[in-house]
């Protein structure tokens, strides 16, 4: 099982070292804008060929690069229902402190959990590797966060049944 | 505080400073509400000190569970019975609550230790009210009676417009929870919990626990209830209680117990969901520390000196100027 994540996430950070790869792009079409053309998908020729790597069915992430911004998306593993609904939960905490984040797109890209926008301006402010860390850190922390809470759901429902059901004998 | 506890801590409160300092010459007139939607009025005059008003309003009951005369069957009997001369019961009881009582707190036993146990009783007064068809039913248990109402469904009031039931039986009794959750959040953890007890249930140190049962759907104990009741978002609890968790002293806690669970779960649940947003927090404020990581060294500097509205010179531009 760890196996898989560790190659998952190698694969992922492989590929956004060569897909990082932004600058600066007025737009073409209105003057003095500029834009991220990864969002707008107008002119084809800024855009570069989507990659999408599966862990397997349930787990995924597409990376749609451009000339100027790269944007990724996240579809995080959920086996049941509780999981589901901390997952939710979680990525919509997350998604609401995307001012936070700066990286962090304030809706995930339809059919996923969660999506970041890069631009070539955080590119100048931070460092490329570092941010390339910074988003394979978030993955791997996400599930490890999601499997943590429903472990002390878990654990919280086993203390409170013990405690009532002691209170009987 | 993992448990709920059965005496009510505003009244607890408000008792023990009265009967400690009887002269304190001001007039009282405080309300409260409590989960479950009961609430207390507690009325003092200093025209007659030694004299409180207690009054309790109790939730609305479902149809299948209606009060007759504004209480649970069995309330009155069971007030004169814990509180004795010190409490006279009002009728009618005041506008918009099911109960009215004066206590003569001249009348307290003056030992301590009784006088301490009879106020921790009237704080009480919610599991003596709306407990007292519960513990008739538990106490026939106990003393292995033949009740009027053996093997037929009866329900009671525990929550606003929803009631539990039990099937009194004459080695048993059965009680039934359907659990209904407003928030969709709710629904899903408090399912968790509630399977939960039927694992700890099994576990060796709790064999002599009421065995406990989950199911999504109605039980068969539940055939001849009205239609509403049969609906649960968080499915059905069944707890079996047997003679020996209700002989002597553990009447009282039984009753309360049984008599909260609903509350008991939902507090819960809610604990869970302060414990996730703070563990979330946390998990942002470590993740937005990362990010800053990634930030080259000369903007971390400008972050030090906040508030300050120069531009920190490196050593080579400062020389140059």
């Amino acid at each position: 099982m760890a196996n898989t994540l560790r190659l998952y996430l190698t694969c992922i950070r492989n590929t956004l070292e060569a897909a990082m790869c932004l600058q600066n792009f007025p737009c073409q079409e209105v003057e003095r804008h500029n834009k991220p053309e990864v969002e707008l998908k107008t002119s084809l020729e800024l855009l570069l060929n989507p990659v999408l790597i599966c862990r397997n069915e349930a787990e995924k992430c597409l990376i749609e690069s451009s000339i100027n911004s790269i944007r990724i998306s996240m579809k995080v593993k959920q086996a049941d229902e509780l999981e589901n609904i901390l997952a939710k939960k979680f990525l919509r905490f997350l998604s609401m402190r995307a001012e936070a984040f700066q990286v962090l797109r304030r809706k995930p890209v339809q059919g996923y959990d969660i999506s970041f926008l890069i631009t070539n301006y955080h590119c100048e402010d931070m460092h490329k590797h570092k941010l390339i860390d910074f988003i394979v850190q978030f993955m791997e922390d996400i599930d490890k966060e999601i499997s943590e809470l429903k472990l002390s759901v878990n654990t919280r429902g086993r203390l409170v049944a013990t405690e009532f059901l002691k209170q009987f004998i | 505080m993992i448990l709920l506890q059965s005496p009510s801590r505003f009244l607890l409160q408000i008792l023990q400073d009265r009967v400690q300092s009887p002269e304190k010459g001001v007039d009282l007139d405080c309300h409260s509400v409590e989960f479950g939607d009961v609430r207390y009025h507690i009325q003092i005059s200093m025209k007659k000190p030694q004299v409180m008003a207690l009054s309790v309003s109790l939730p609305i009951p479902p149809p299948e569970a209606i009060f007759y005369s504004g209480l649970p069957v069995g309330a009155i009997e069971a007030i004169k019975a814990a509180y004795g001369p010190i409490v006279q019961i009002l009728d009618p009881p005041k506008d918009g609550y099911n109960l009215t009582m004066k206590l003569y707190l001249s009348k307290l036993p003056s030992d301590e230790e009784q006088r301490q146990a009879l106020l921790v009783k009237i704080a009480s007064v919610r599991e003596v009210v709306l407990g007292a068809p519960l513990r008739v039913v538990l106490k026939n248990l106990a003393s292995k009676t033949v009740a009027p109402d053996v093997d037929q469904l009866v329900a009671l009031v525990h929550r606003p417009e929803e009631s539990f039931f039990l099937v009194p039986q004459t080695e048993k009794v059965i009680v039934v929870y359907p659990m209904r959750f407003q928030d969709s959040i709710d629904i899903v953890l408090a399912s968790s919990f509630l399977q939960e007890f039927v694992e700890a249930r099994r576990t060796a140190a709790l064999n002599n626990a009421p065995p406990c049962m989950w199911s999504p759907s109605p039980p068969l104990e539940l055939k001849g209830a009205p239609a509403e009741a049969l609906t649960a978002n968080a499915g059905f609890v069944t707890f079996v209680i047997f003679p020996r968790h209700v002989e002597g002293k553990k009447l009282d806690r039984t009753v309360w117990n049984l008599l909260t669970f609903h509350a008991y779960v939902s507090y819960h649940v809610k604990c869970s969901e302060g414990f996730m947003h703070t563990r979330m927090r946390r998990r942002v404020e470590s993740l937005i520390q990362a990010l800053d990581r990634a930030k080259p060294d000369t903007e971390k500097m400008k972050k030090v000196v906040q508030g300050k509205s120069f531009k920190r010179l490196s050593l080579k531009e400062a020389r140059g100027s």
